[in-house]
């Protein structure tokens, strides 16, 4: 099997030469910084004993910090994906070749994502120390991971898109800011007007409503995976007691989010593909003058 | 072959390209001529496969662009008038990654990328990063680019603009080479003397509409009404020798050089010598009388001359 040439081209452009392994280095390092932190802090704690649950919220720690590294850095990297080749003036040369823009778009997608999950897979030792502590399951940090990769995923959908609309990197790579924030936060900010109104005027219980436009929050995916003490910044990320999120449900609500994050994927790289498709076929247009065709057809048969 | 058939570019209300009809044999090299702003790069846009055209059609080896594209883009080589390369790779390695592009498998691209590098006179730069070329091997490399894939039809726009006299050459020794391997080409280029000894059929564009199409000998031929005299004078007073020349009814447009004349005439030999014989009556110094052969460049000025006369 072939490798997509995009993304064998774009790896090898951005792992060569001393950045790559650098950030990685001064990421881990942060990584295991922020770990032994939380050792000290407990080892040398007033009680003076270890707690091990200081360990589970080192975790929930790195855990919120990667999906927010995940969300500033994937914009970058993606954003200037088209507009970049754009500017650059190499995008004809990439569309004058018989590759479909499809299969363009998803090589883009691929290389700009897979930087990111370098750094995510390369923090997994680290925080792999909590089970030297207990605390968290191997199937925790596996369903953190697939987390990680549908928002990836998903952001990088949206910066791919914005950069085959925006002719200039900047103003897409701003674009995706304002949107991965209004996913992040704005929903959020949403539900709780949202919550205050239903709550004071209707007086119906918040709980019975389902609250579809958080879905595509990777906060309420990282919610449900996370195990939300009461203690430090987990208590902060322990919105589902906070909104009153349904905990009823059978799924999970990161498989809801997942899901999400899958579909709007699907249709903004089918959209980019589109839309960056030299010669466009219209399939309503065509449809349209078929129907002219036969009409005058029959008129002429008559 | 290529049919290009009642081709049609609006921007808006901008008519870029204007009902422009094409066709060139197998092994021509067409040369397409026209100022900036003709509609050149348009056309050679949607006959690349890289613009739509509001209408007509484009048909190379019989595959239309609008029913089979990927075929169709199989079909054709592209090199633009301006091009970025992917400044962190080395020459060999742009190379695999169009020749991955273009679907070639790995073994072959090695042998299809040594034999290309050695065409453009690139074979020792096959470890050096692409952007440490100079302009001219960058051309070249762009040019082995178009070639990966052996399409049928090389469409080369401005080739060889800003480039030094040197790489200007070297351009047009592979473009000769090209031809001499019966390859069909499109090129666009405002070196006209240049296009004039490569090419075996011209076309010369002019807001949008072709003016005149065919080889460069049947497009002299429909021009010839028209020719053009360049007169030299010793001292360079060029005044009393341009108001004789106006008093001449066959005497078109003037230009006056620094110790030269050149007008367009149209008459007979009689006339030309008639001609002669008032300058040299008004004591007008005239070392040199002669007729200037026609050239694809005054050509080019006469034909898209009167098409702007035309338009006022």
């Amino acid at each position: 099997m072939q490798i997509n040439p995009i993304v064998e081209k774009d790896l090898k452009i951005k792992m060569r030469g001393w950045k790559s392994p650098l950030l990685v280095t001064l990421y881990l390092g942060f990584l295991g910084f922020l770990i032994f932190t939380f050792f000290f802090d407990s080892m040398y704690s007033t009680y003076n004993y270890f707690n091990p649950r200081i360990m589970t919220e080192a975790f929930n720690v790195i855990a919120a910090f990667q999906l927010g590294m995940i969300a500033i850095i994937t914009p970058a990297l993606t954003a200037s994906a088209i507009s970049g080749e754009r500017e650059r003036k190499t995008l004809d040369l990439l569309l004058c070749t018989d590759y479909s823009t499809l299969k363009i778009i998803i090589g883009k997608v691929v290389a700009s994502i897979a930087h990111v999950l370098l750094l995510v897979t390369a923090s997994l030792p680290i925080m792999s120390t909590v089970f030297l502590f207990g605390g968290v399951r191997i199937s925790d940090i596996i369903i953190l991971f697939v987390l990680y990769l549908a928002t990836a995923l998903m952001i990088a959908s949206f910066g791919i898109f914005f950069s085959t609309i925006f002719k200039r990197s900047a103003v897409s790579m701003i674009a995706t800011y304002i949107m991965i924030m209004f996913l992040f936060f704005g929903t959020l900010i949403a539900y709780i007007f949202y919550y205050v109104i239903v709550q004071r005027i209707t007086d119906r219980a918040v709980a019975d409503v389902s609250v579809w436009f958080l879905f595509g929050n990777p906060i309420f995916g990282l919610a449900s995976i996370i195990d939300t003490g009461t203690s430090g910044l987990s208590s902060i990320l322990n919105i589902r007691s906070f909104i009153g999120i349904v905990t009823s449900s059978r799924i999970g609500h990161w498989v809801i989010n997942v899901i999400f994050d899958v579909i709007a994927s699907i249709t903004l790289i089918s959209l980019s593909a589109w839309k960056i498709k030299p010669v466009k076929r219209y399939m309503f247009k065509l449809r349209k003058r078929e129907h002219k065709v036969r009409g005058l057809r029959s008129d002429f048969d008559k | 072959m290529v049919i290009v058939e009642d081709l049609v570019k609006k921007y808006g209300k901008f008519l870029a390209v204007d009902n422009l009809c094409l066709k060139i044999e197998k092994g021509q090299i067409y040369g397409f001529v026209g100022a900036n702003g003709a509609g050149k790069t348009t056309t050679m846009r949607i006959i690349a496969g890289l613009l739509k055209a509001t209408n007509g059609r484009v048909i190379v080896n019989g595959i239309d662009i609008n029913k089979s594209p990927h075929a169709f883009k199989n079909t054709i080589g592209y090199m633009p008038d301006f091009f970025g390369v992917y400044d962190d790779l080395k020459v060999s390695e742009y190379m695999n990654f169009y020749a991955g592009l273009y679907g070639l498998d790995i073994k072959r691209r090695k042998k299809v990328t040594d034999q290309l590098l050695e065409l453009v006179n690139l074979s020792d730069k096959e470890d050096t990063y692409v952007d440490t070329l100079s302009r001219g091997m960058k051309q070249r490399l762009c040019l082995a680019r178009s070639l990966i894939h052996e399409p049928d039809l090389l469409i080369l726009d401005e080739p060889a603009s800003g480039l030094d006299p040197r790489a200007r050459v070297e351009m047009k020794e592979i473009l000769k080479e090209l031809k001499s391997m019966g390859r069909t080409v499109i090129i666009s280029s405002h070196i006209l003397h240049e296009l004039s000894e490569l090419c075996t059929a011209i076309g010369i564009i002019n807001n949008g509409k072709m003016v005149v199409s065919g080889s460069v000998e049947e497009i002299m031929a429909k021009v010839s009404h028209s020719r053009r005299i360049k007169v030299k004078i010793l001292g360079g007073n060029m005044e009393p020798a341009v108001k004789c020349l106006q008093e001449e009814h066959e005497i078109g447009s003037i230009f006056a050089g620094v110790d030269y004349i050149e007008a367009d005439f149209c008459g007979n030999g009689e006339k030309l010598s008639k001609i002669l014989k008032k300058l040299v009556q008004n004591d007008i110094p005239v070392t040199s009388f002669s007729e200037t052969g026609e050239n694809l460049e005054s050509i080019f000025m006469h034909l898209t001359g009167e098409e702007a006369k035309n338009a006022n």
